[in-house]
């Protein structure tokens, strides 16, 4: 006990080199358990939402942007595919065809246009409110309505794609209609609305007043017997209410509107595989994929960026330990008169051992606490960073 | 020690009872809650009356179909509220007709894993409205007839398949009762066949005489047995404004029909004043909604012995 407080007034004492010392070991410790840390929970968040997800058809090109896109609604823009994608996998009967379209951002949170089915996949459940009915509503997920401060009966206006798009469409003042229980995953930071209400989002449908009827001619490009053409002061409409909805319509055929990809869930194994089969022709322009295959193959990268930055680790580990041996030896040559006196004032030399070890546990149990502290806030914020660095 | 050893084979033979009797007890829950889930009828909603008919005829016990749309309105032209699109949303499966019928459909959230459009299969067989002129059935808001045709079934050849489509739909969901299904699916086949081949033998006479739709509803009727028929835009309800009347003149100068065909029996006046331009009336009844008395077969019986005068 003596030798503990003695070390700590001596440690107190010397405060630069001891909060140095402190500094180096911690630092040491904290980088290898704070990687595994973080690849520990970009293999969960990564692998279990792709485990989770059996194919994924989309255009060809990168796999990892369409898996990343598809999934975690990435900032990655895969080239969009027509809707009729997924009428060809409703049509083959080998699989359930989920459409998405993720494309715009609503105040810095993704829009993913789906179908209701995608609800039931992923087994979303609403907490409060209730879920999408008619076009123009949306429903949030957790956190983003946390973050939002969003509750059921407020309103959400879609981001525009470009401040300088003069031309391009309005953004769409939503109708938050419920809020998605917490999921832990990409689903929670989503503002979710109907494929529909994405394409309206993006001007292929729209709603605007009745050209038959204008009254105001300077409303009236031109008009014949069976076409009016109206001029840009026409008034579109920003929201889509119960009065103005069935003035809300889409032009030419749904079937060729984009979509960014299809999440196909099959009946069974062999259906999957046949599935697979039908995309690999070379005149093909969509391609199939297995989520989990890509996630597999960007861990694998990352695992080996992982094993670099353990050896340089290692190297850094073992040049701290030898600099701080080297301090502690110096310290001792220092303290040598110290220790003399100490030796004649009657002290084992068993003592000044204790004395020695005590200063060592001290600032090694700092270190590890302060170690254990970082850590803690490392694995609070894990989420958010793994979202922040392998996600996007 | 044999006592204890005693003891403990009866405590060990009364754990093992009760294991047998609690997992005897789940097994029972377990089997209880499959035969209650395999059991229960399969809950459908449907959007027009010819499919709740289908659905019923093909499904029979095993289904129980919901048709919410009041008898007093056009099942084309409803609107469901919020709770109603939520109980069609939760529905085991939901039969659309498919071709634009039901407006609603495109501005609302289906399921679609349980959304079944029954149309679908002869899509390639679809027909178009060309009329694009507003109108208004009394209070109930302006709409014209324009895109495609919705009134598929009355082909009954194409009725057929879409009752096809249901009986493939509740198969799928119940392959248990699969036989059942099929024995009556292939019954209705045959009434509806049979209803159909005696459309083309009435009209098989006589079957360029001219004659006016009092609606543009009649296009799959028109197509699929050959009538000459041109459409107007009366009510049956309502007596005819003059601008109606001058239409029809017009149209009767390029199209001398000496019949109109209504969708229900029209009122005395309107008919009075057909019978001044020297035109009948008879009353084919589409059966969007459900009948006052009768069901779909019945009113197609009666709607193919109201044409028959027609073709004599």
């Amino acid at each position: 006990m003596d030798s503990l407080y003695l070390a700590y007034r001596y440690i107190t004492y010397n405060r630069i080199k001891t909060v140095v010392l402190v500094a180096c070991i911690t630092l040491i410790a904290f980088l290898p358990f704070a990687l595994q840390l973080l690849l520990d929970e970009s293999e969960r968040q990564l692998m279990s939402r792709a485990v989770s997800t059996p194919l994924i058809v989309g255009a060809k090109g990168s796999a990892l942007d369409l898996v990343m896109n598809s999934l975690y609604f990435g900032n990655e823009r895969p080239e969009t595919i027509s809707m009729e994608a997924a009428n060809r996998i409703w049509d083959s009967g080998l699989a359930m065809a989920i459409p998405m379209y993720t494309r715009f951002q609503a105040r810095g949170f993704p829009i993913v246009g789906t179908a209701m089915d995608y609800f039931d996949f992923r087994n979303l459940r609403v907490a409060s409110g209730r879920p999408l009915a008619v076009l123009g509503e949306c429903v949030v997920g957790a956190r983003a309505a946390e973050e939002l401060n969003l509750e059921p009966g407020d309103h959400l206006i879609s981001s525009p794609e470009s401040l300088f798009d003069l031309a391009g469409v309005y953004p769409l003042k939503m109708k938050v209609v419920g809020i998605f229980d917490r999921t832990h995953t990409a689903d929670d930071l989503a503002v979710f609305v109907d494929l529909k209400t994405a394409w309206v989002i993006q001007g292929l449908g729209h709603g605007h007043q009745d050209v038959i009827q204008l009254k105001d001619p300077t409303l009236v490009l031109k008009r014949s017997e069976s076409n009016v053409a109206a001029t840009a002061k026409l008034y579109h409409y920003t929201e889509i209410s119960e009065k103005n909805i069935d003035s809300f319509h889409f032009h030419g055929n749904t079937e060729v509107y984009p979509i960014s990809a299809v999440i196909a869930v099959p009946t069974d194994e062999k259906s999957g595989t046949i599935l697979q089969g039908r995309y690999l022709s070379k005149e093909e322009t969509q391609q199939i994929l297995r989520p989990a295959n890509v996630i597999d193959g960007l861990l694998q990268n990352i695992f080996r960026i992982k094993n670099v930055l353990d050896a340089v680790v290692s190297v850094v580990a073992l040049a701290t330990i030898m600099a701080i041996i080297l301090v502690f030896a110096l310290s001792l040559r220092l303290r040598q008169r110290e220790i003399q006196t100490i030796f004649k004032i009657g002290c084992s030399r068993l003592t000044i051992a204790k004395l020695l070890a005590a200063e060592i546990l001290i600032i090694v149990s700092s270190s590890a606490a302060l170690c254990g502290a970082m850590l803690m806030v490392v694995h609070q914020f894990t989420h958010d960073l793994v979202r922040m660095l392998f996600i996007g | 020690m044999n006592l204890l050893l005693d003891f403990t084979q009866e405590i060990s033979m009364f754990h093992r009872q009760s294991l047998h009797r609690v997992a005897l007890c789940m097994a029972f829950v377990f089997i209880g809650a499959t035969a209650s889930t395999a059991d229960s009828p399969l809950n459908i909603y449907v959007v027009n009356y010819p499919l709740k008919y289908f659905a019923e005829r093909i499904g029979g016990p095993h289904v129980k179909v919901t048709f919410p749309v009041p008898a007093d309105v056009d099942p084309v032209y409803w609107t469901p509220e919020v709770a109603e699109i939520g109980a069609y949303q939760q529905a085991d499966l939901i039969l659309l007709n498919g071709a634009g019928y039901a407006k609603w459909v495109g501005k609302v959230s289906l399921p679609r894993s349980r959304t079944i459009d029954t149309s679908r299969e002869f899509k390639d067989r679809y027909l178009t409205v060309k009329e694009t002129m507003t109108h208004s059935h009394g209070a109930k808001g302006k709409h014209a007839h324009e895109g495609p045709a919705f009134t598929t079934w009355l082909d009954l050849s194409l009725a057929a398949k879409q009752a096809e489509a249901v009986f493939g739909a509740l198969a799928r969901k119940r392959p248990q009762q699969k036989d059942t299904f099929m024995a009556n699916f292939l019954s209705l086949k045959n009434d509806l066949l049979t209803l159909d081949s005696r459309i083309k033998s009435v009209v098989s006479n006589r079957n360029t005489v001219p004659m006016i739709f009092s609606h543009p509803v009649y296009e799959y009727l028109a197509k699929g047995y050959g009538l000459n028929g041109r459409s107007v835009h009366w009510e049956p309800d309502q007596e005819p404004s003059p601008g109606q009347i001058t239409e029809l003149s017009n149209v009767l100068e390029m199209h001398p029909a000496q019949w109109m065909i209504w969708e229900g029996p029209p009122i005395t006046s309107a008919t009075e004043n057909l019978k001044t331009m020297g035109i009948r009336s008879a009353v084919f009844d589409p059966c969007g909604n459900v009948p006052p008395e009768g069901d779909f077969l019945s009113v197609m019986q009666r709607n193919v012995s109201n044409l028959e005068p027609i073709f004599r």
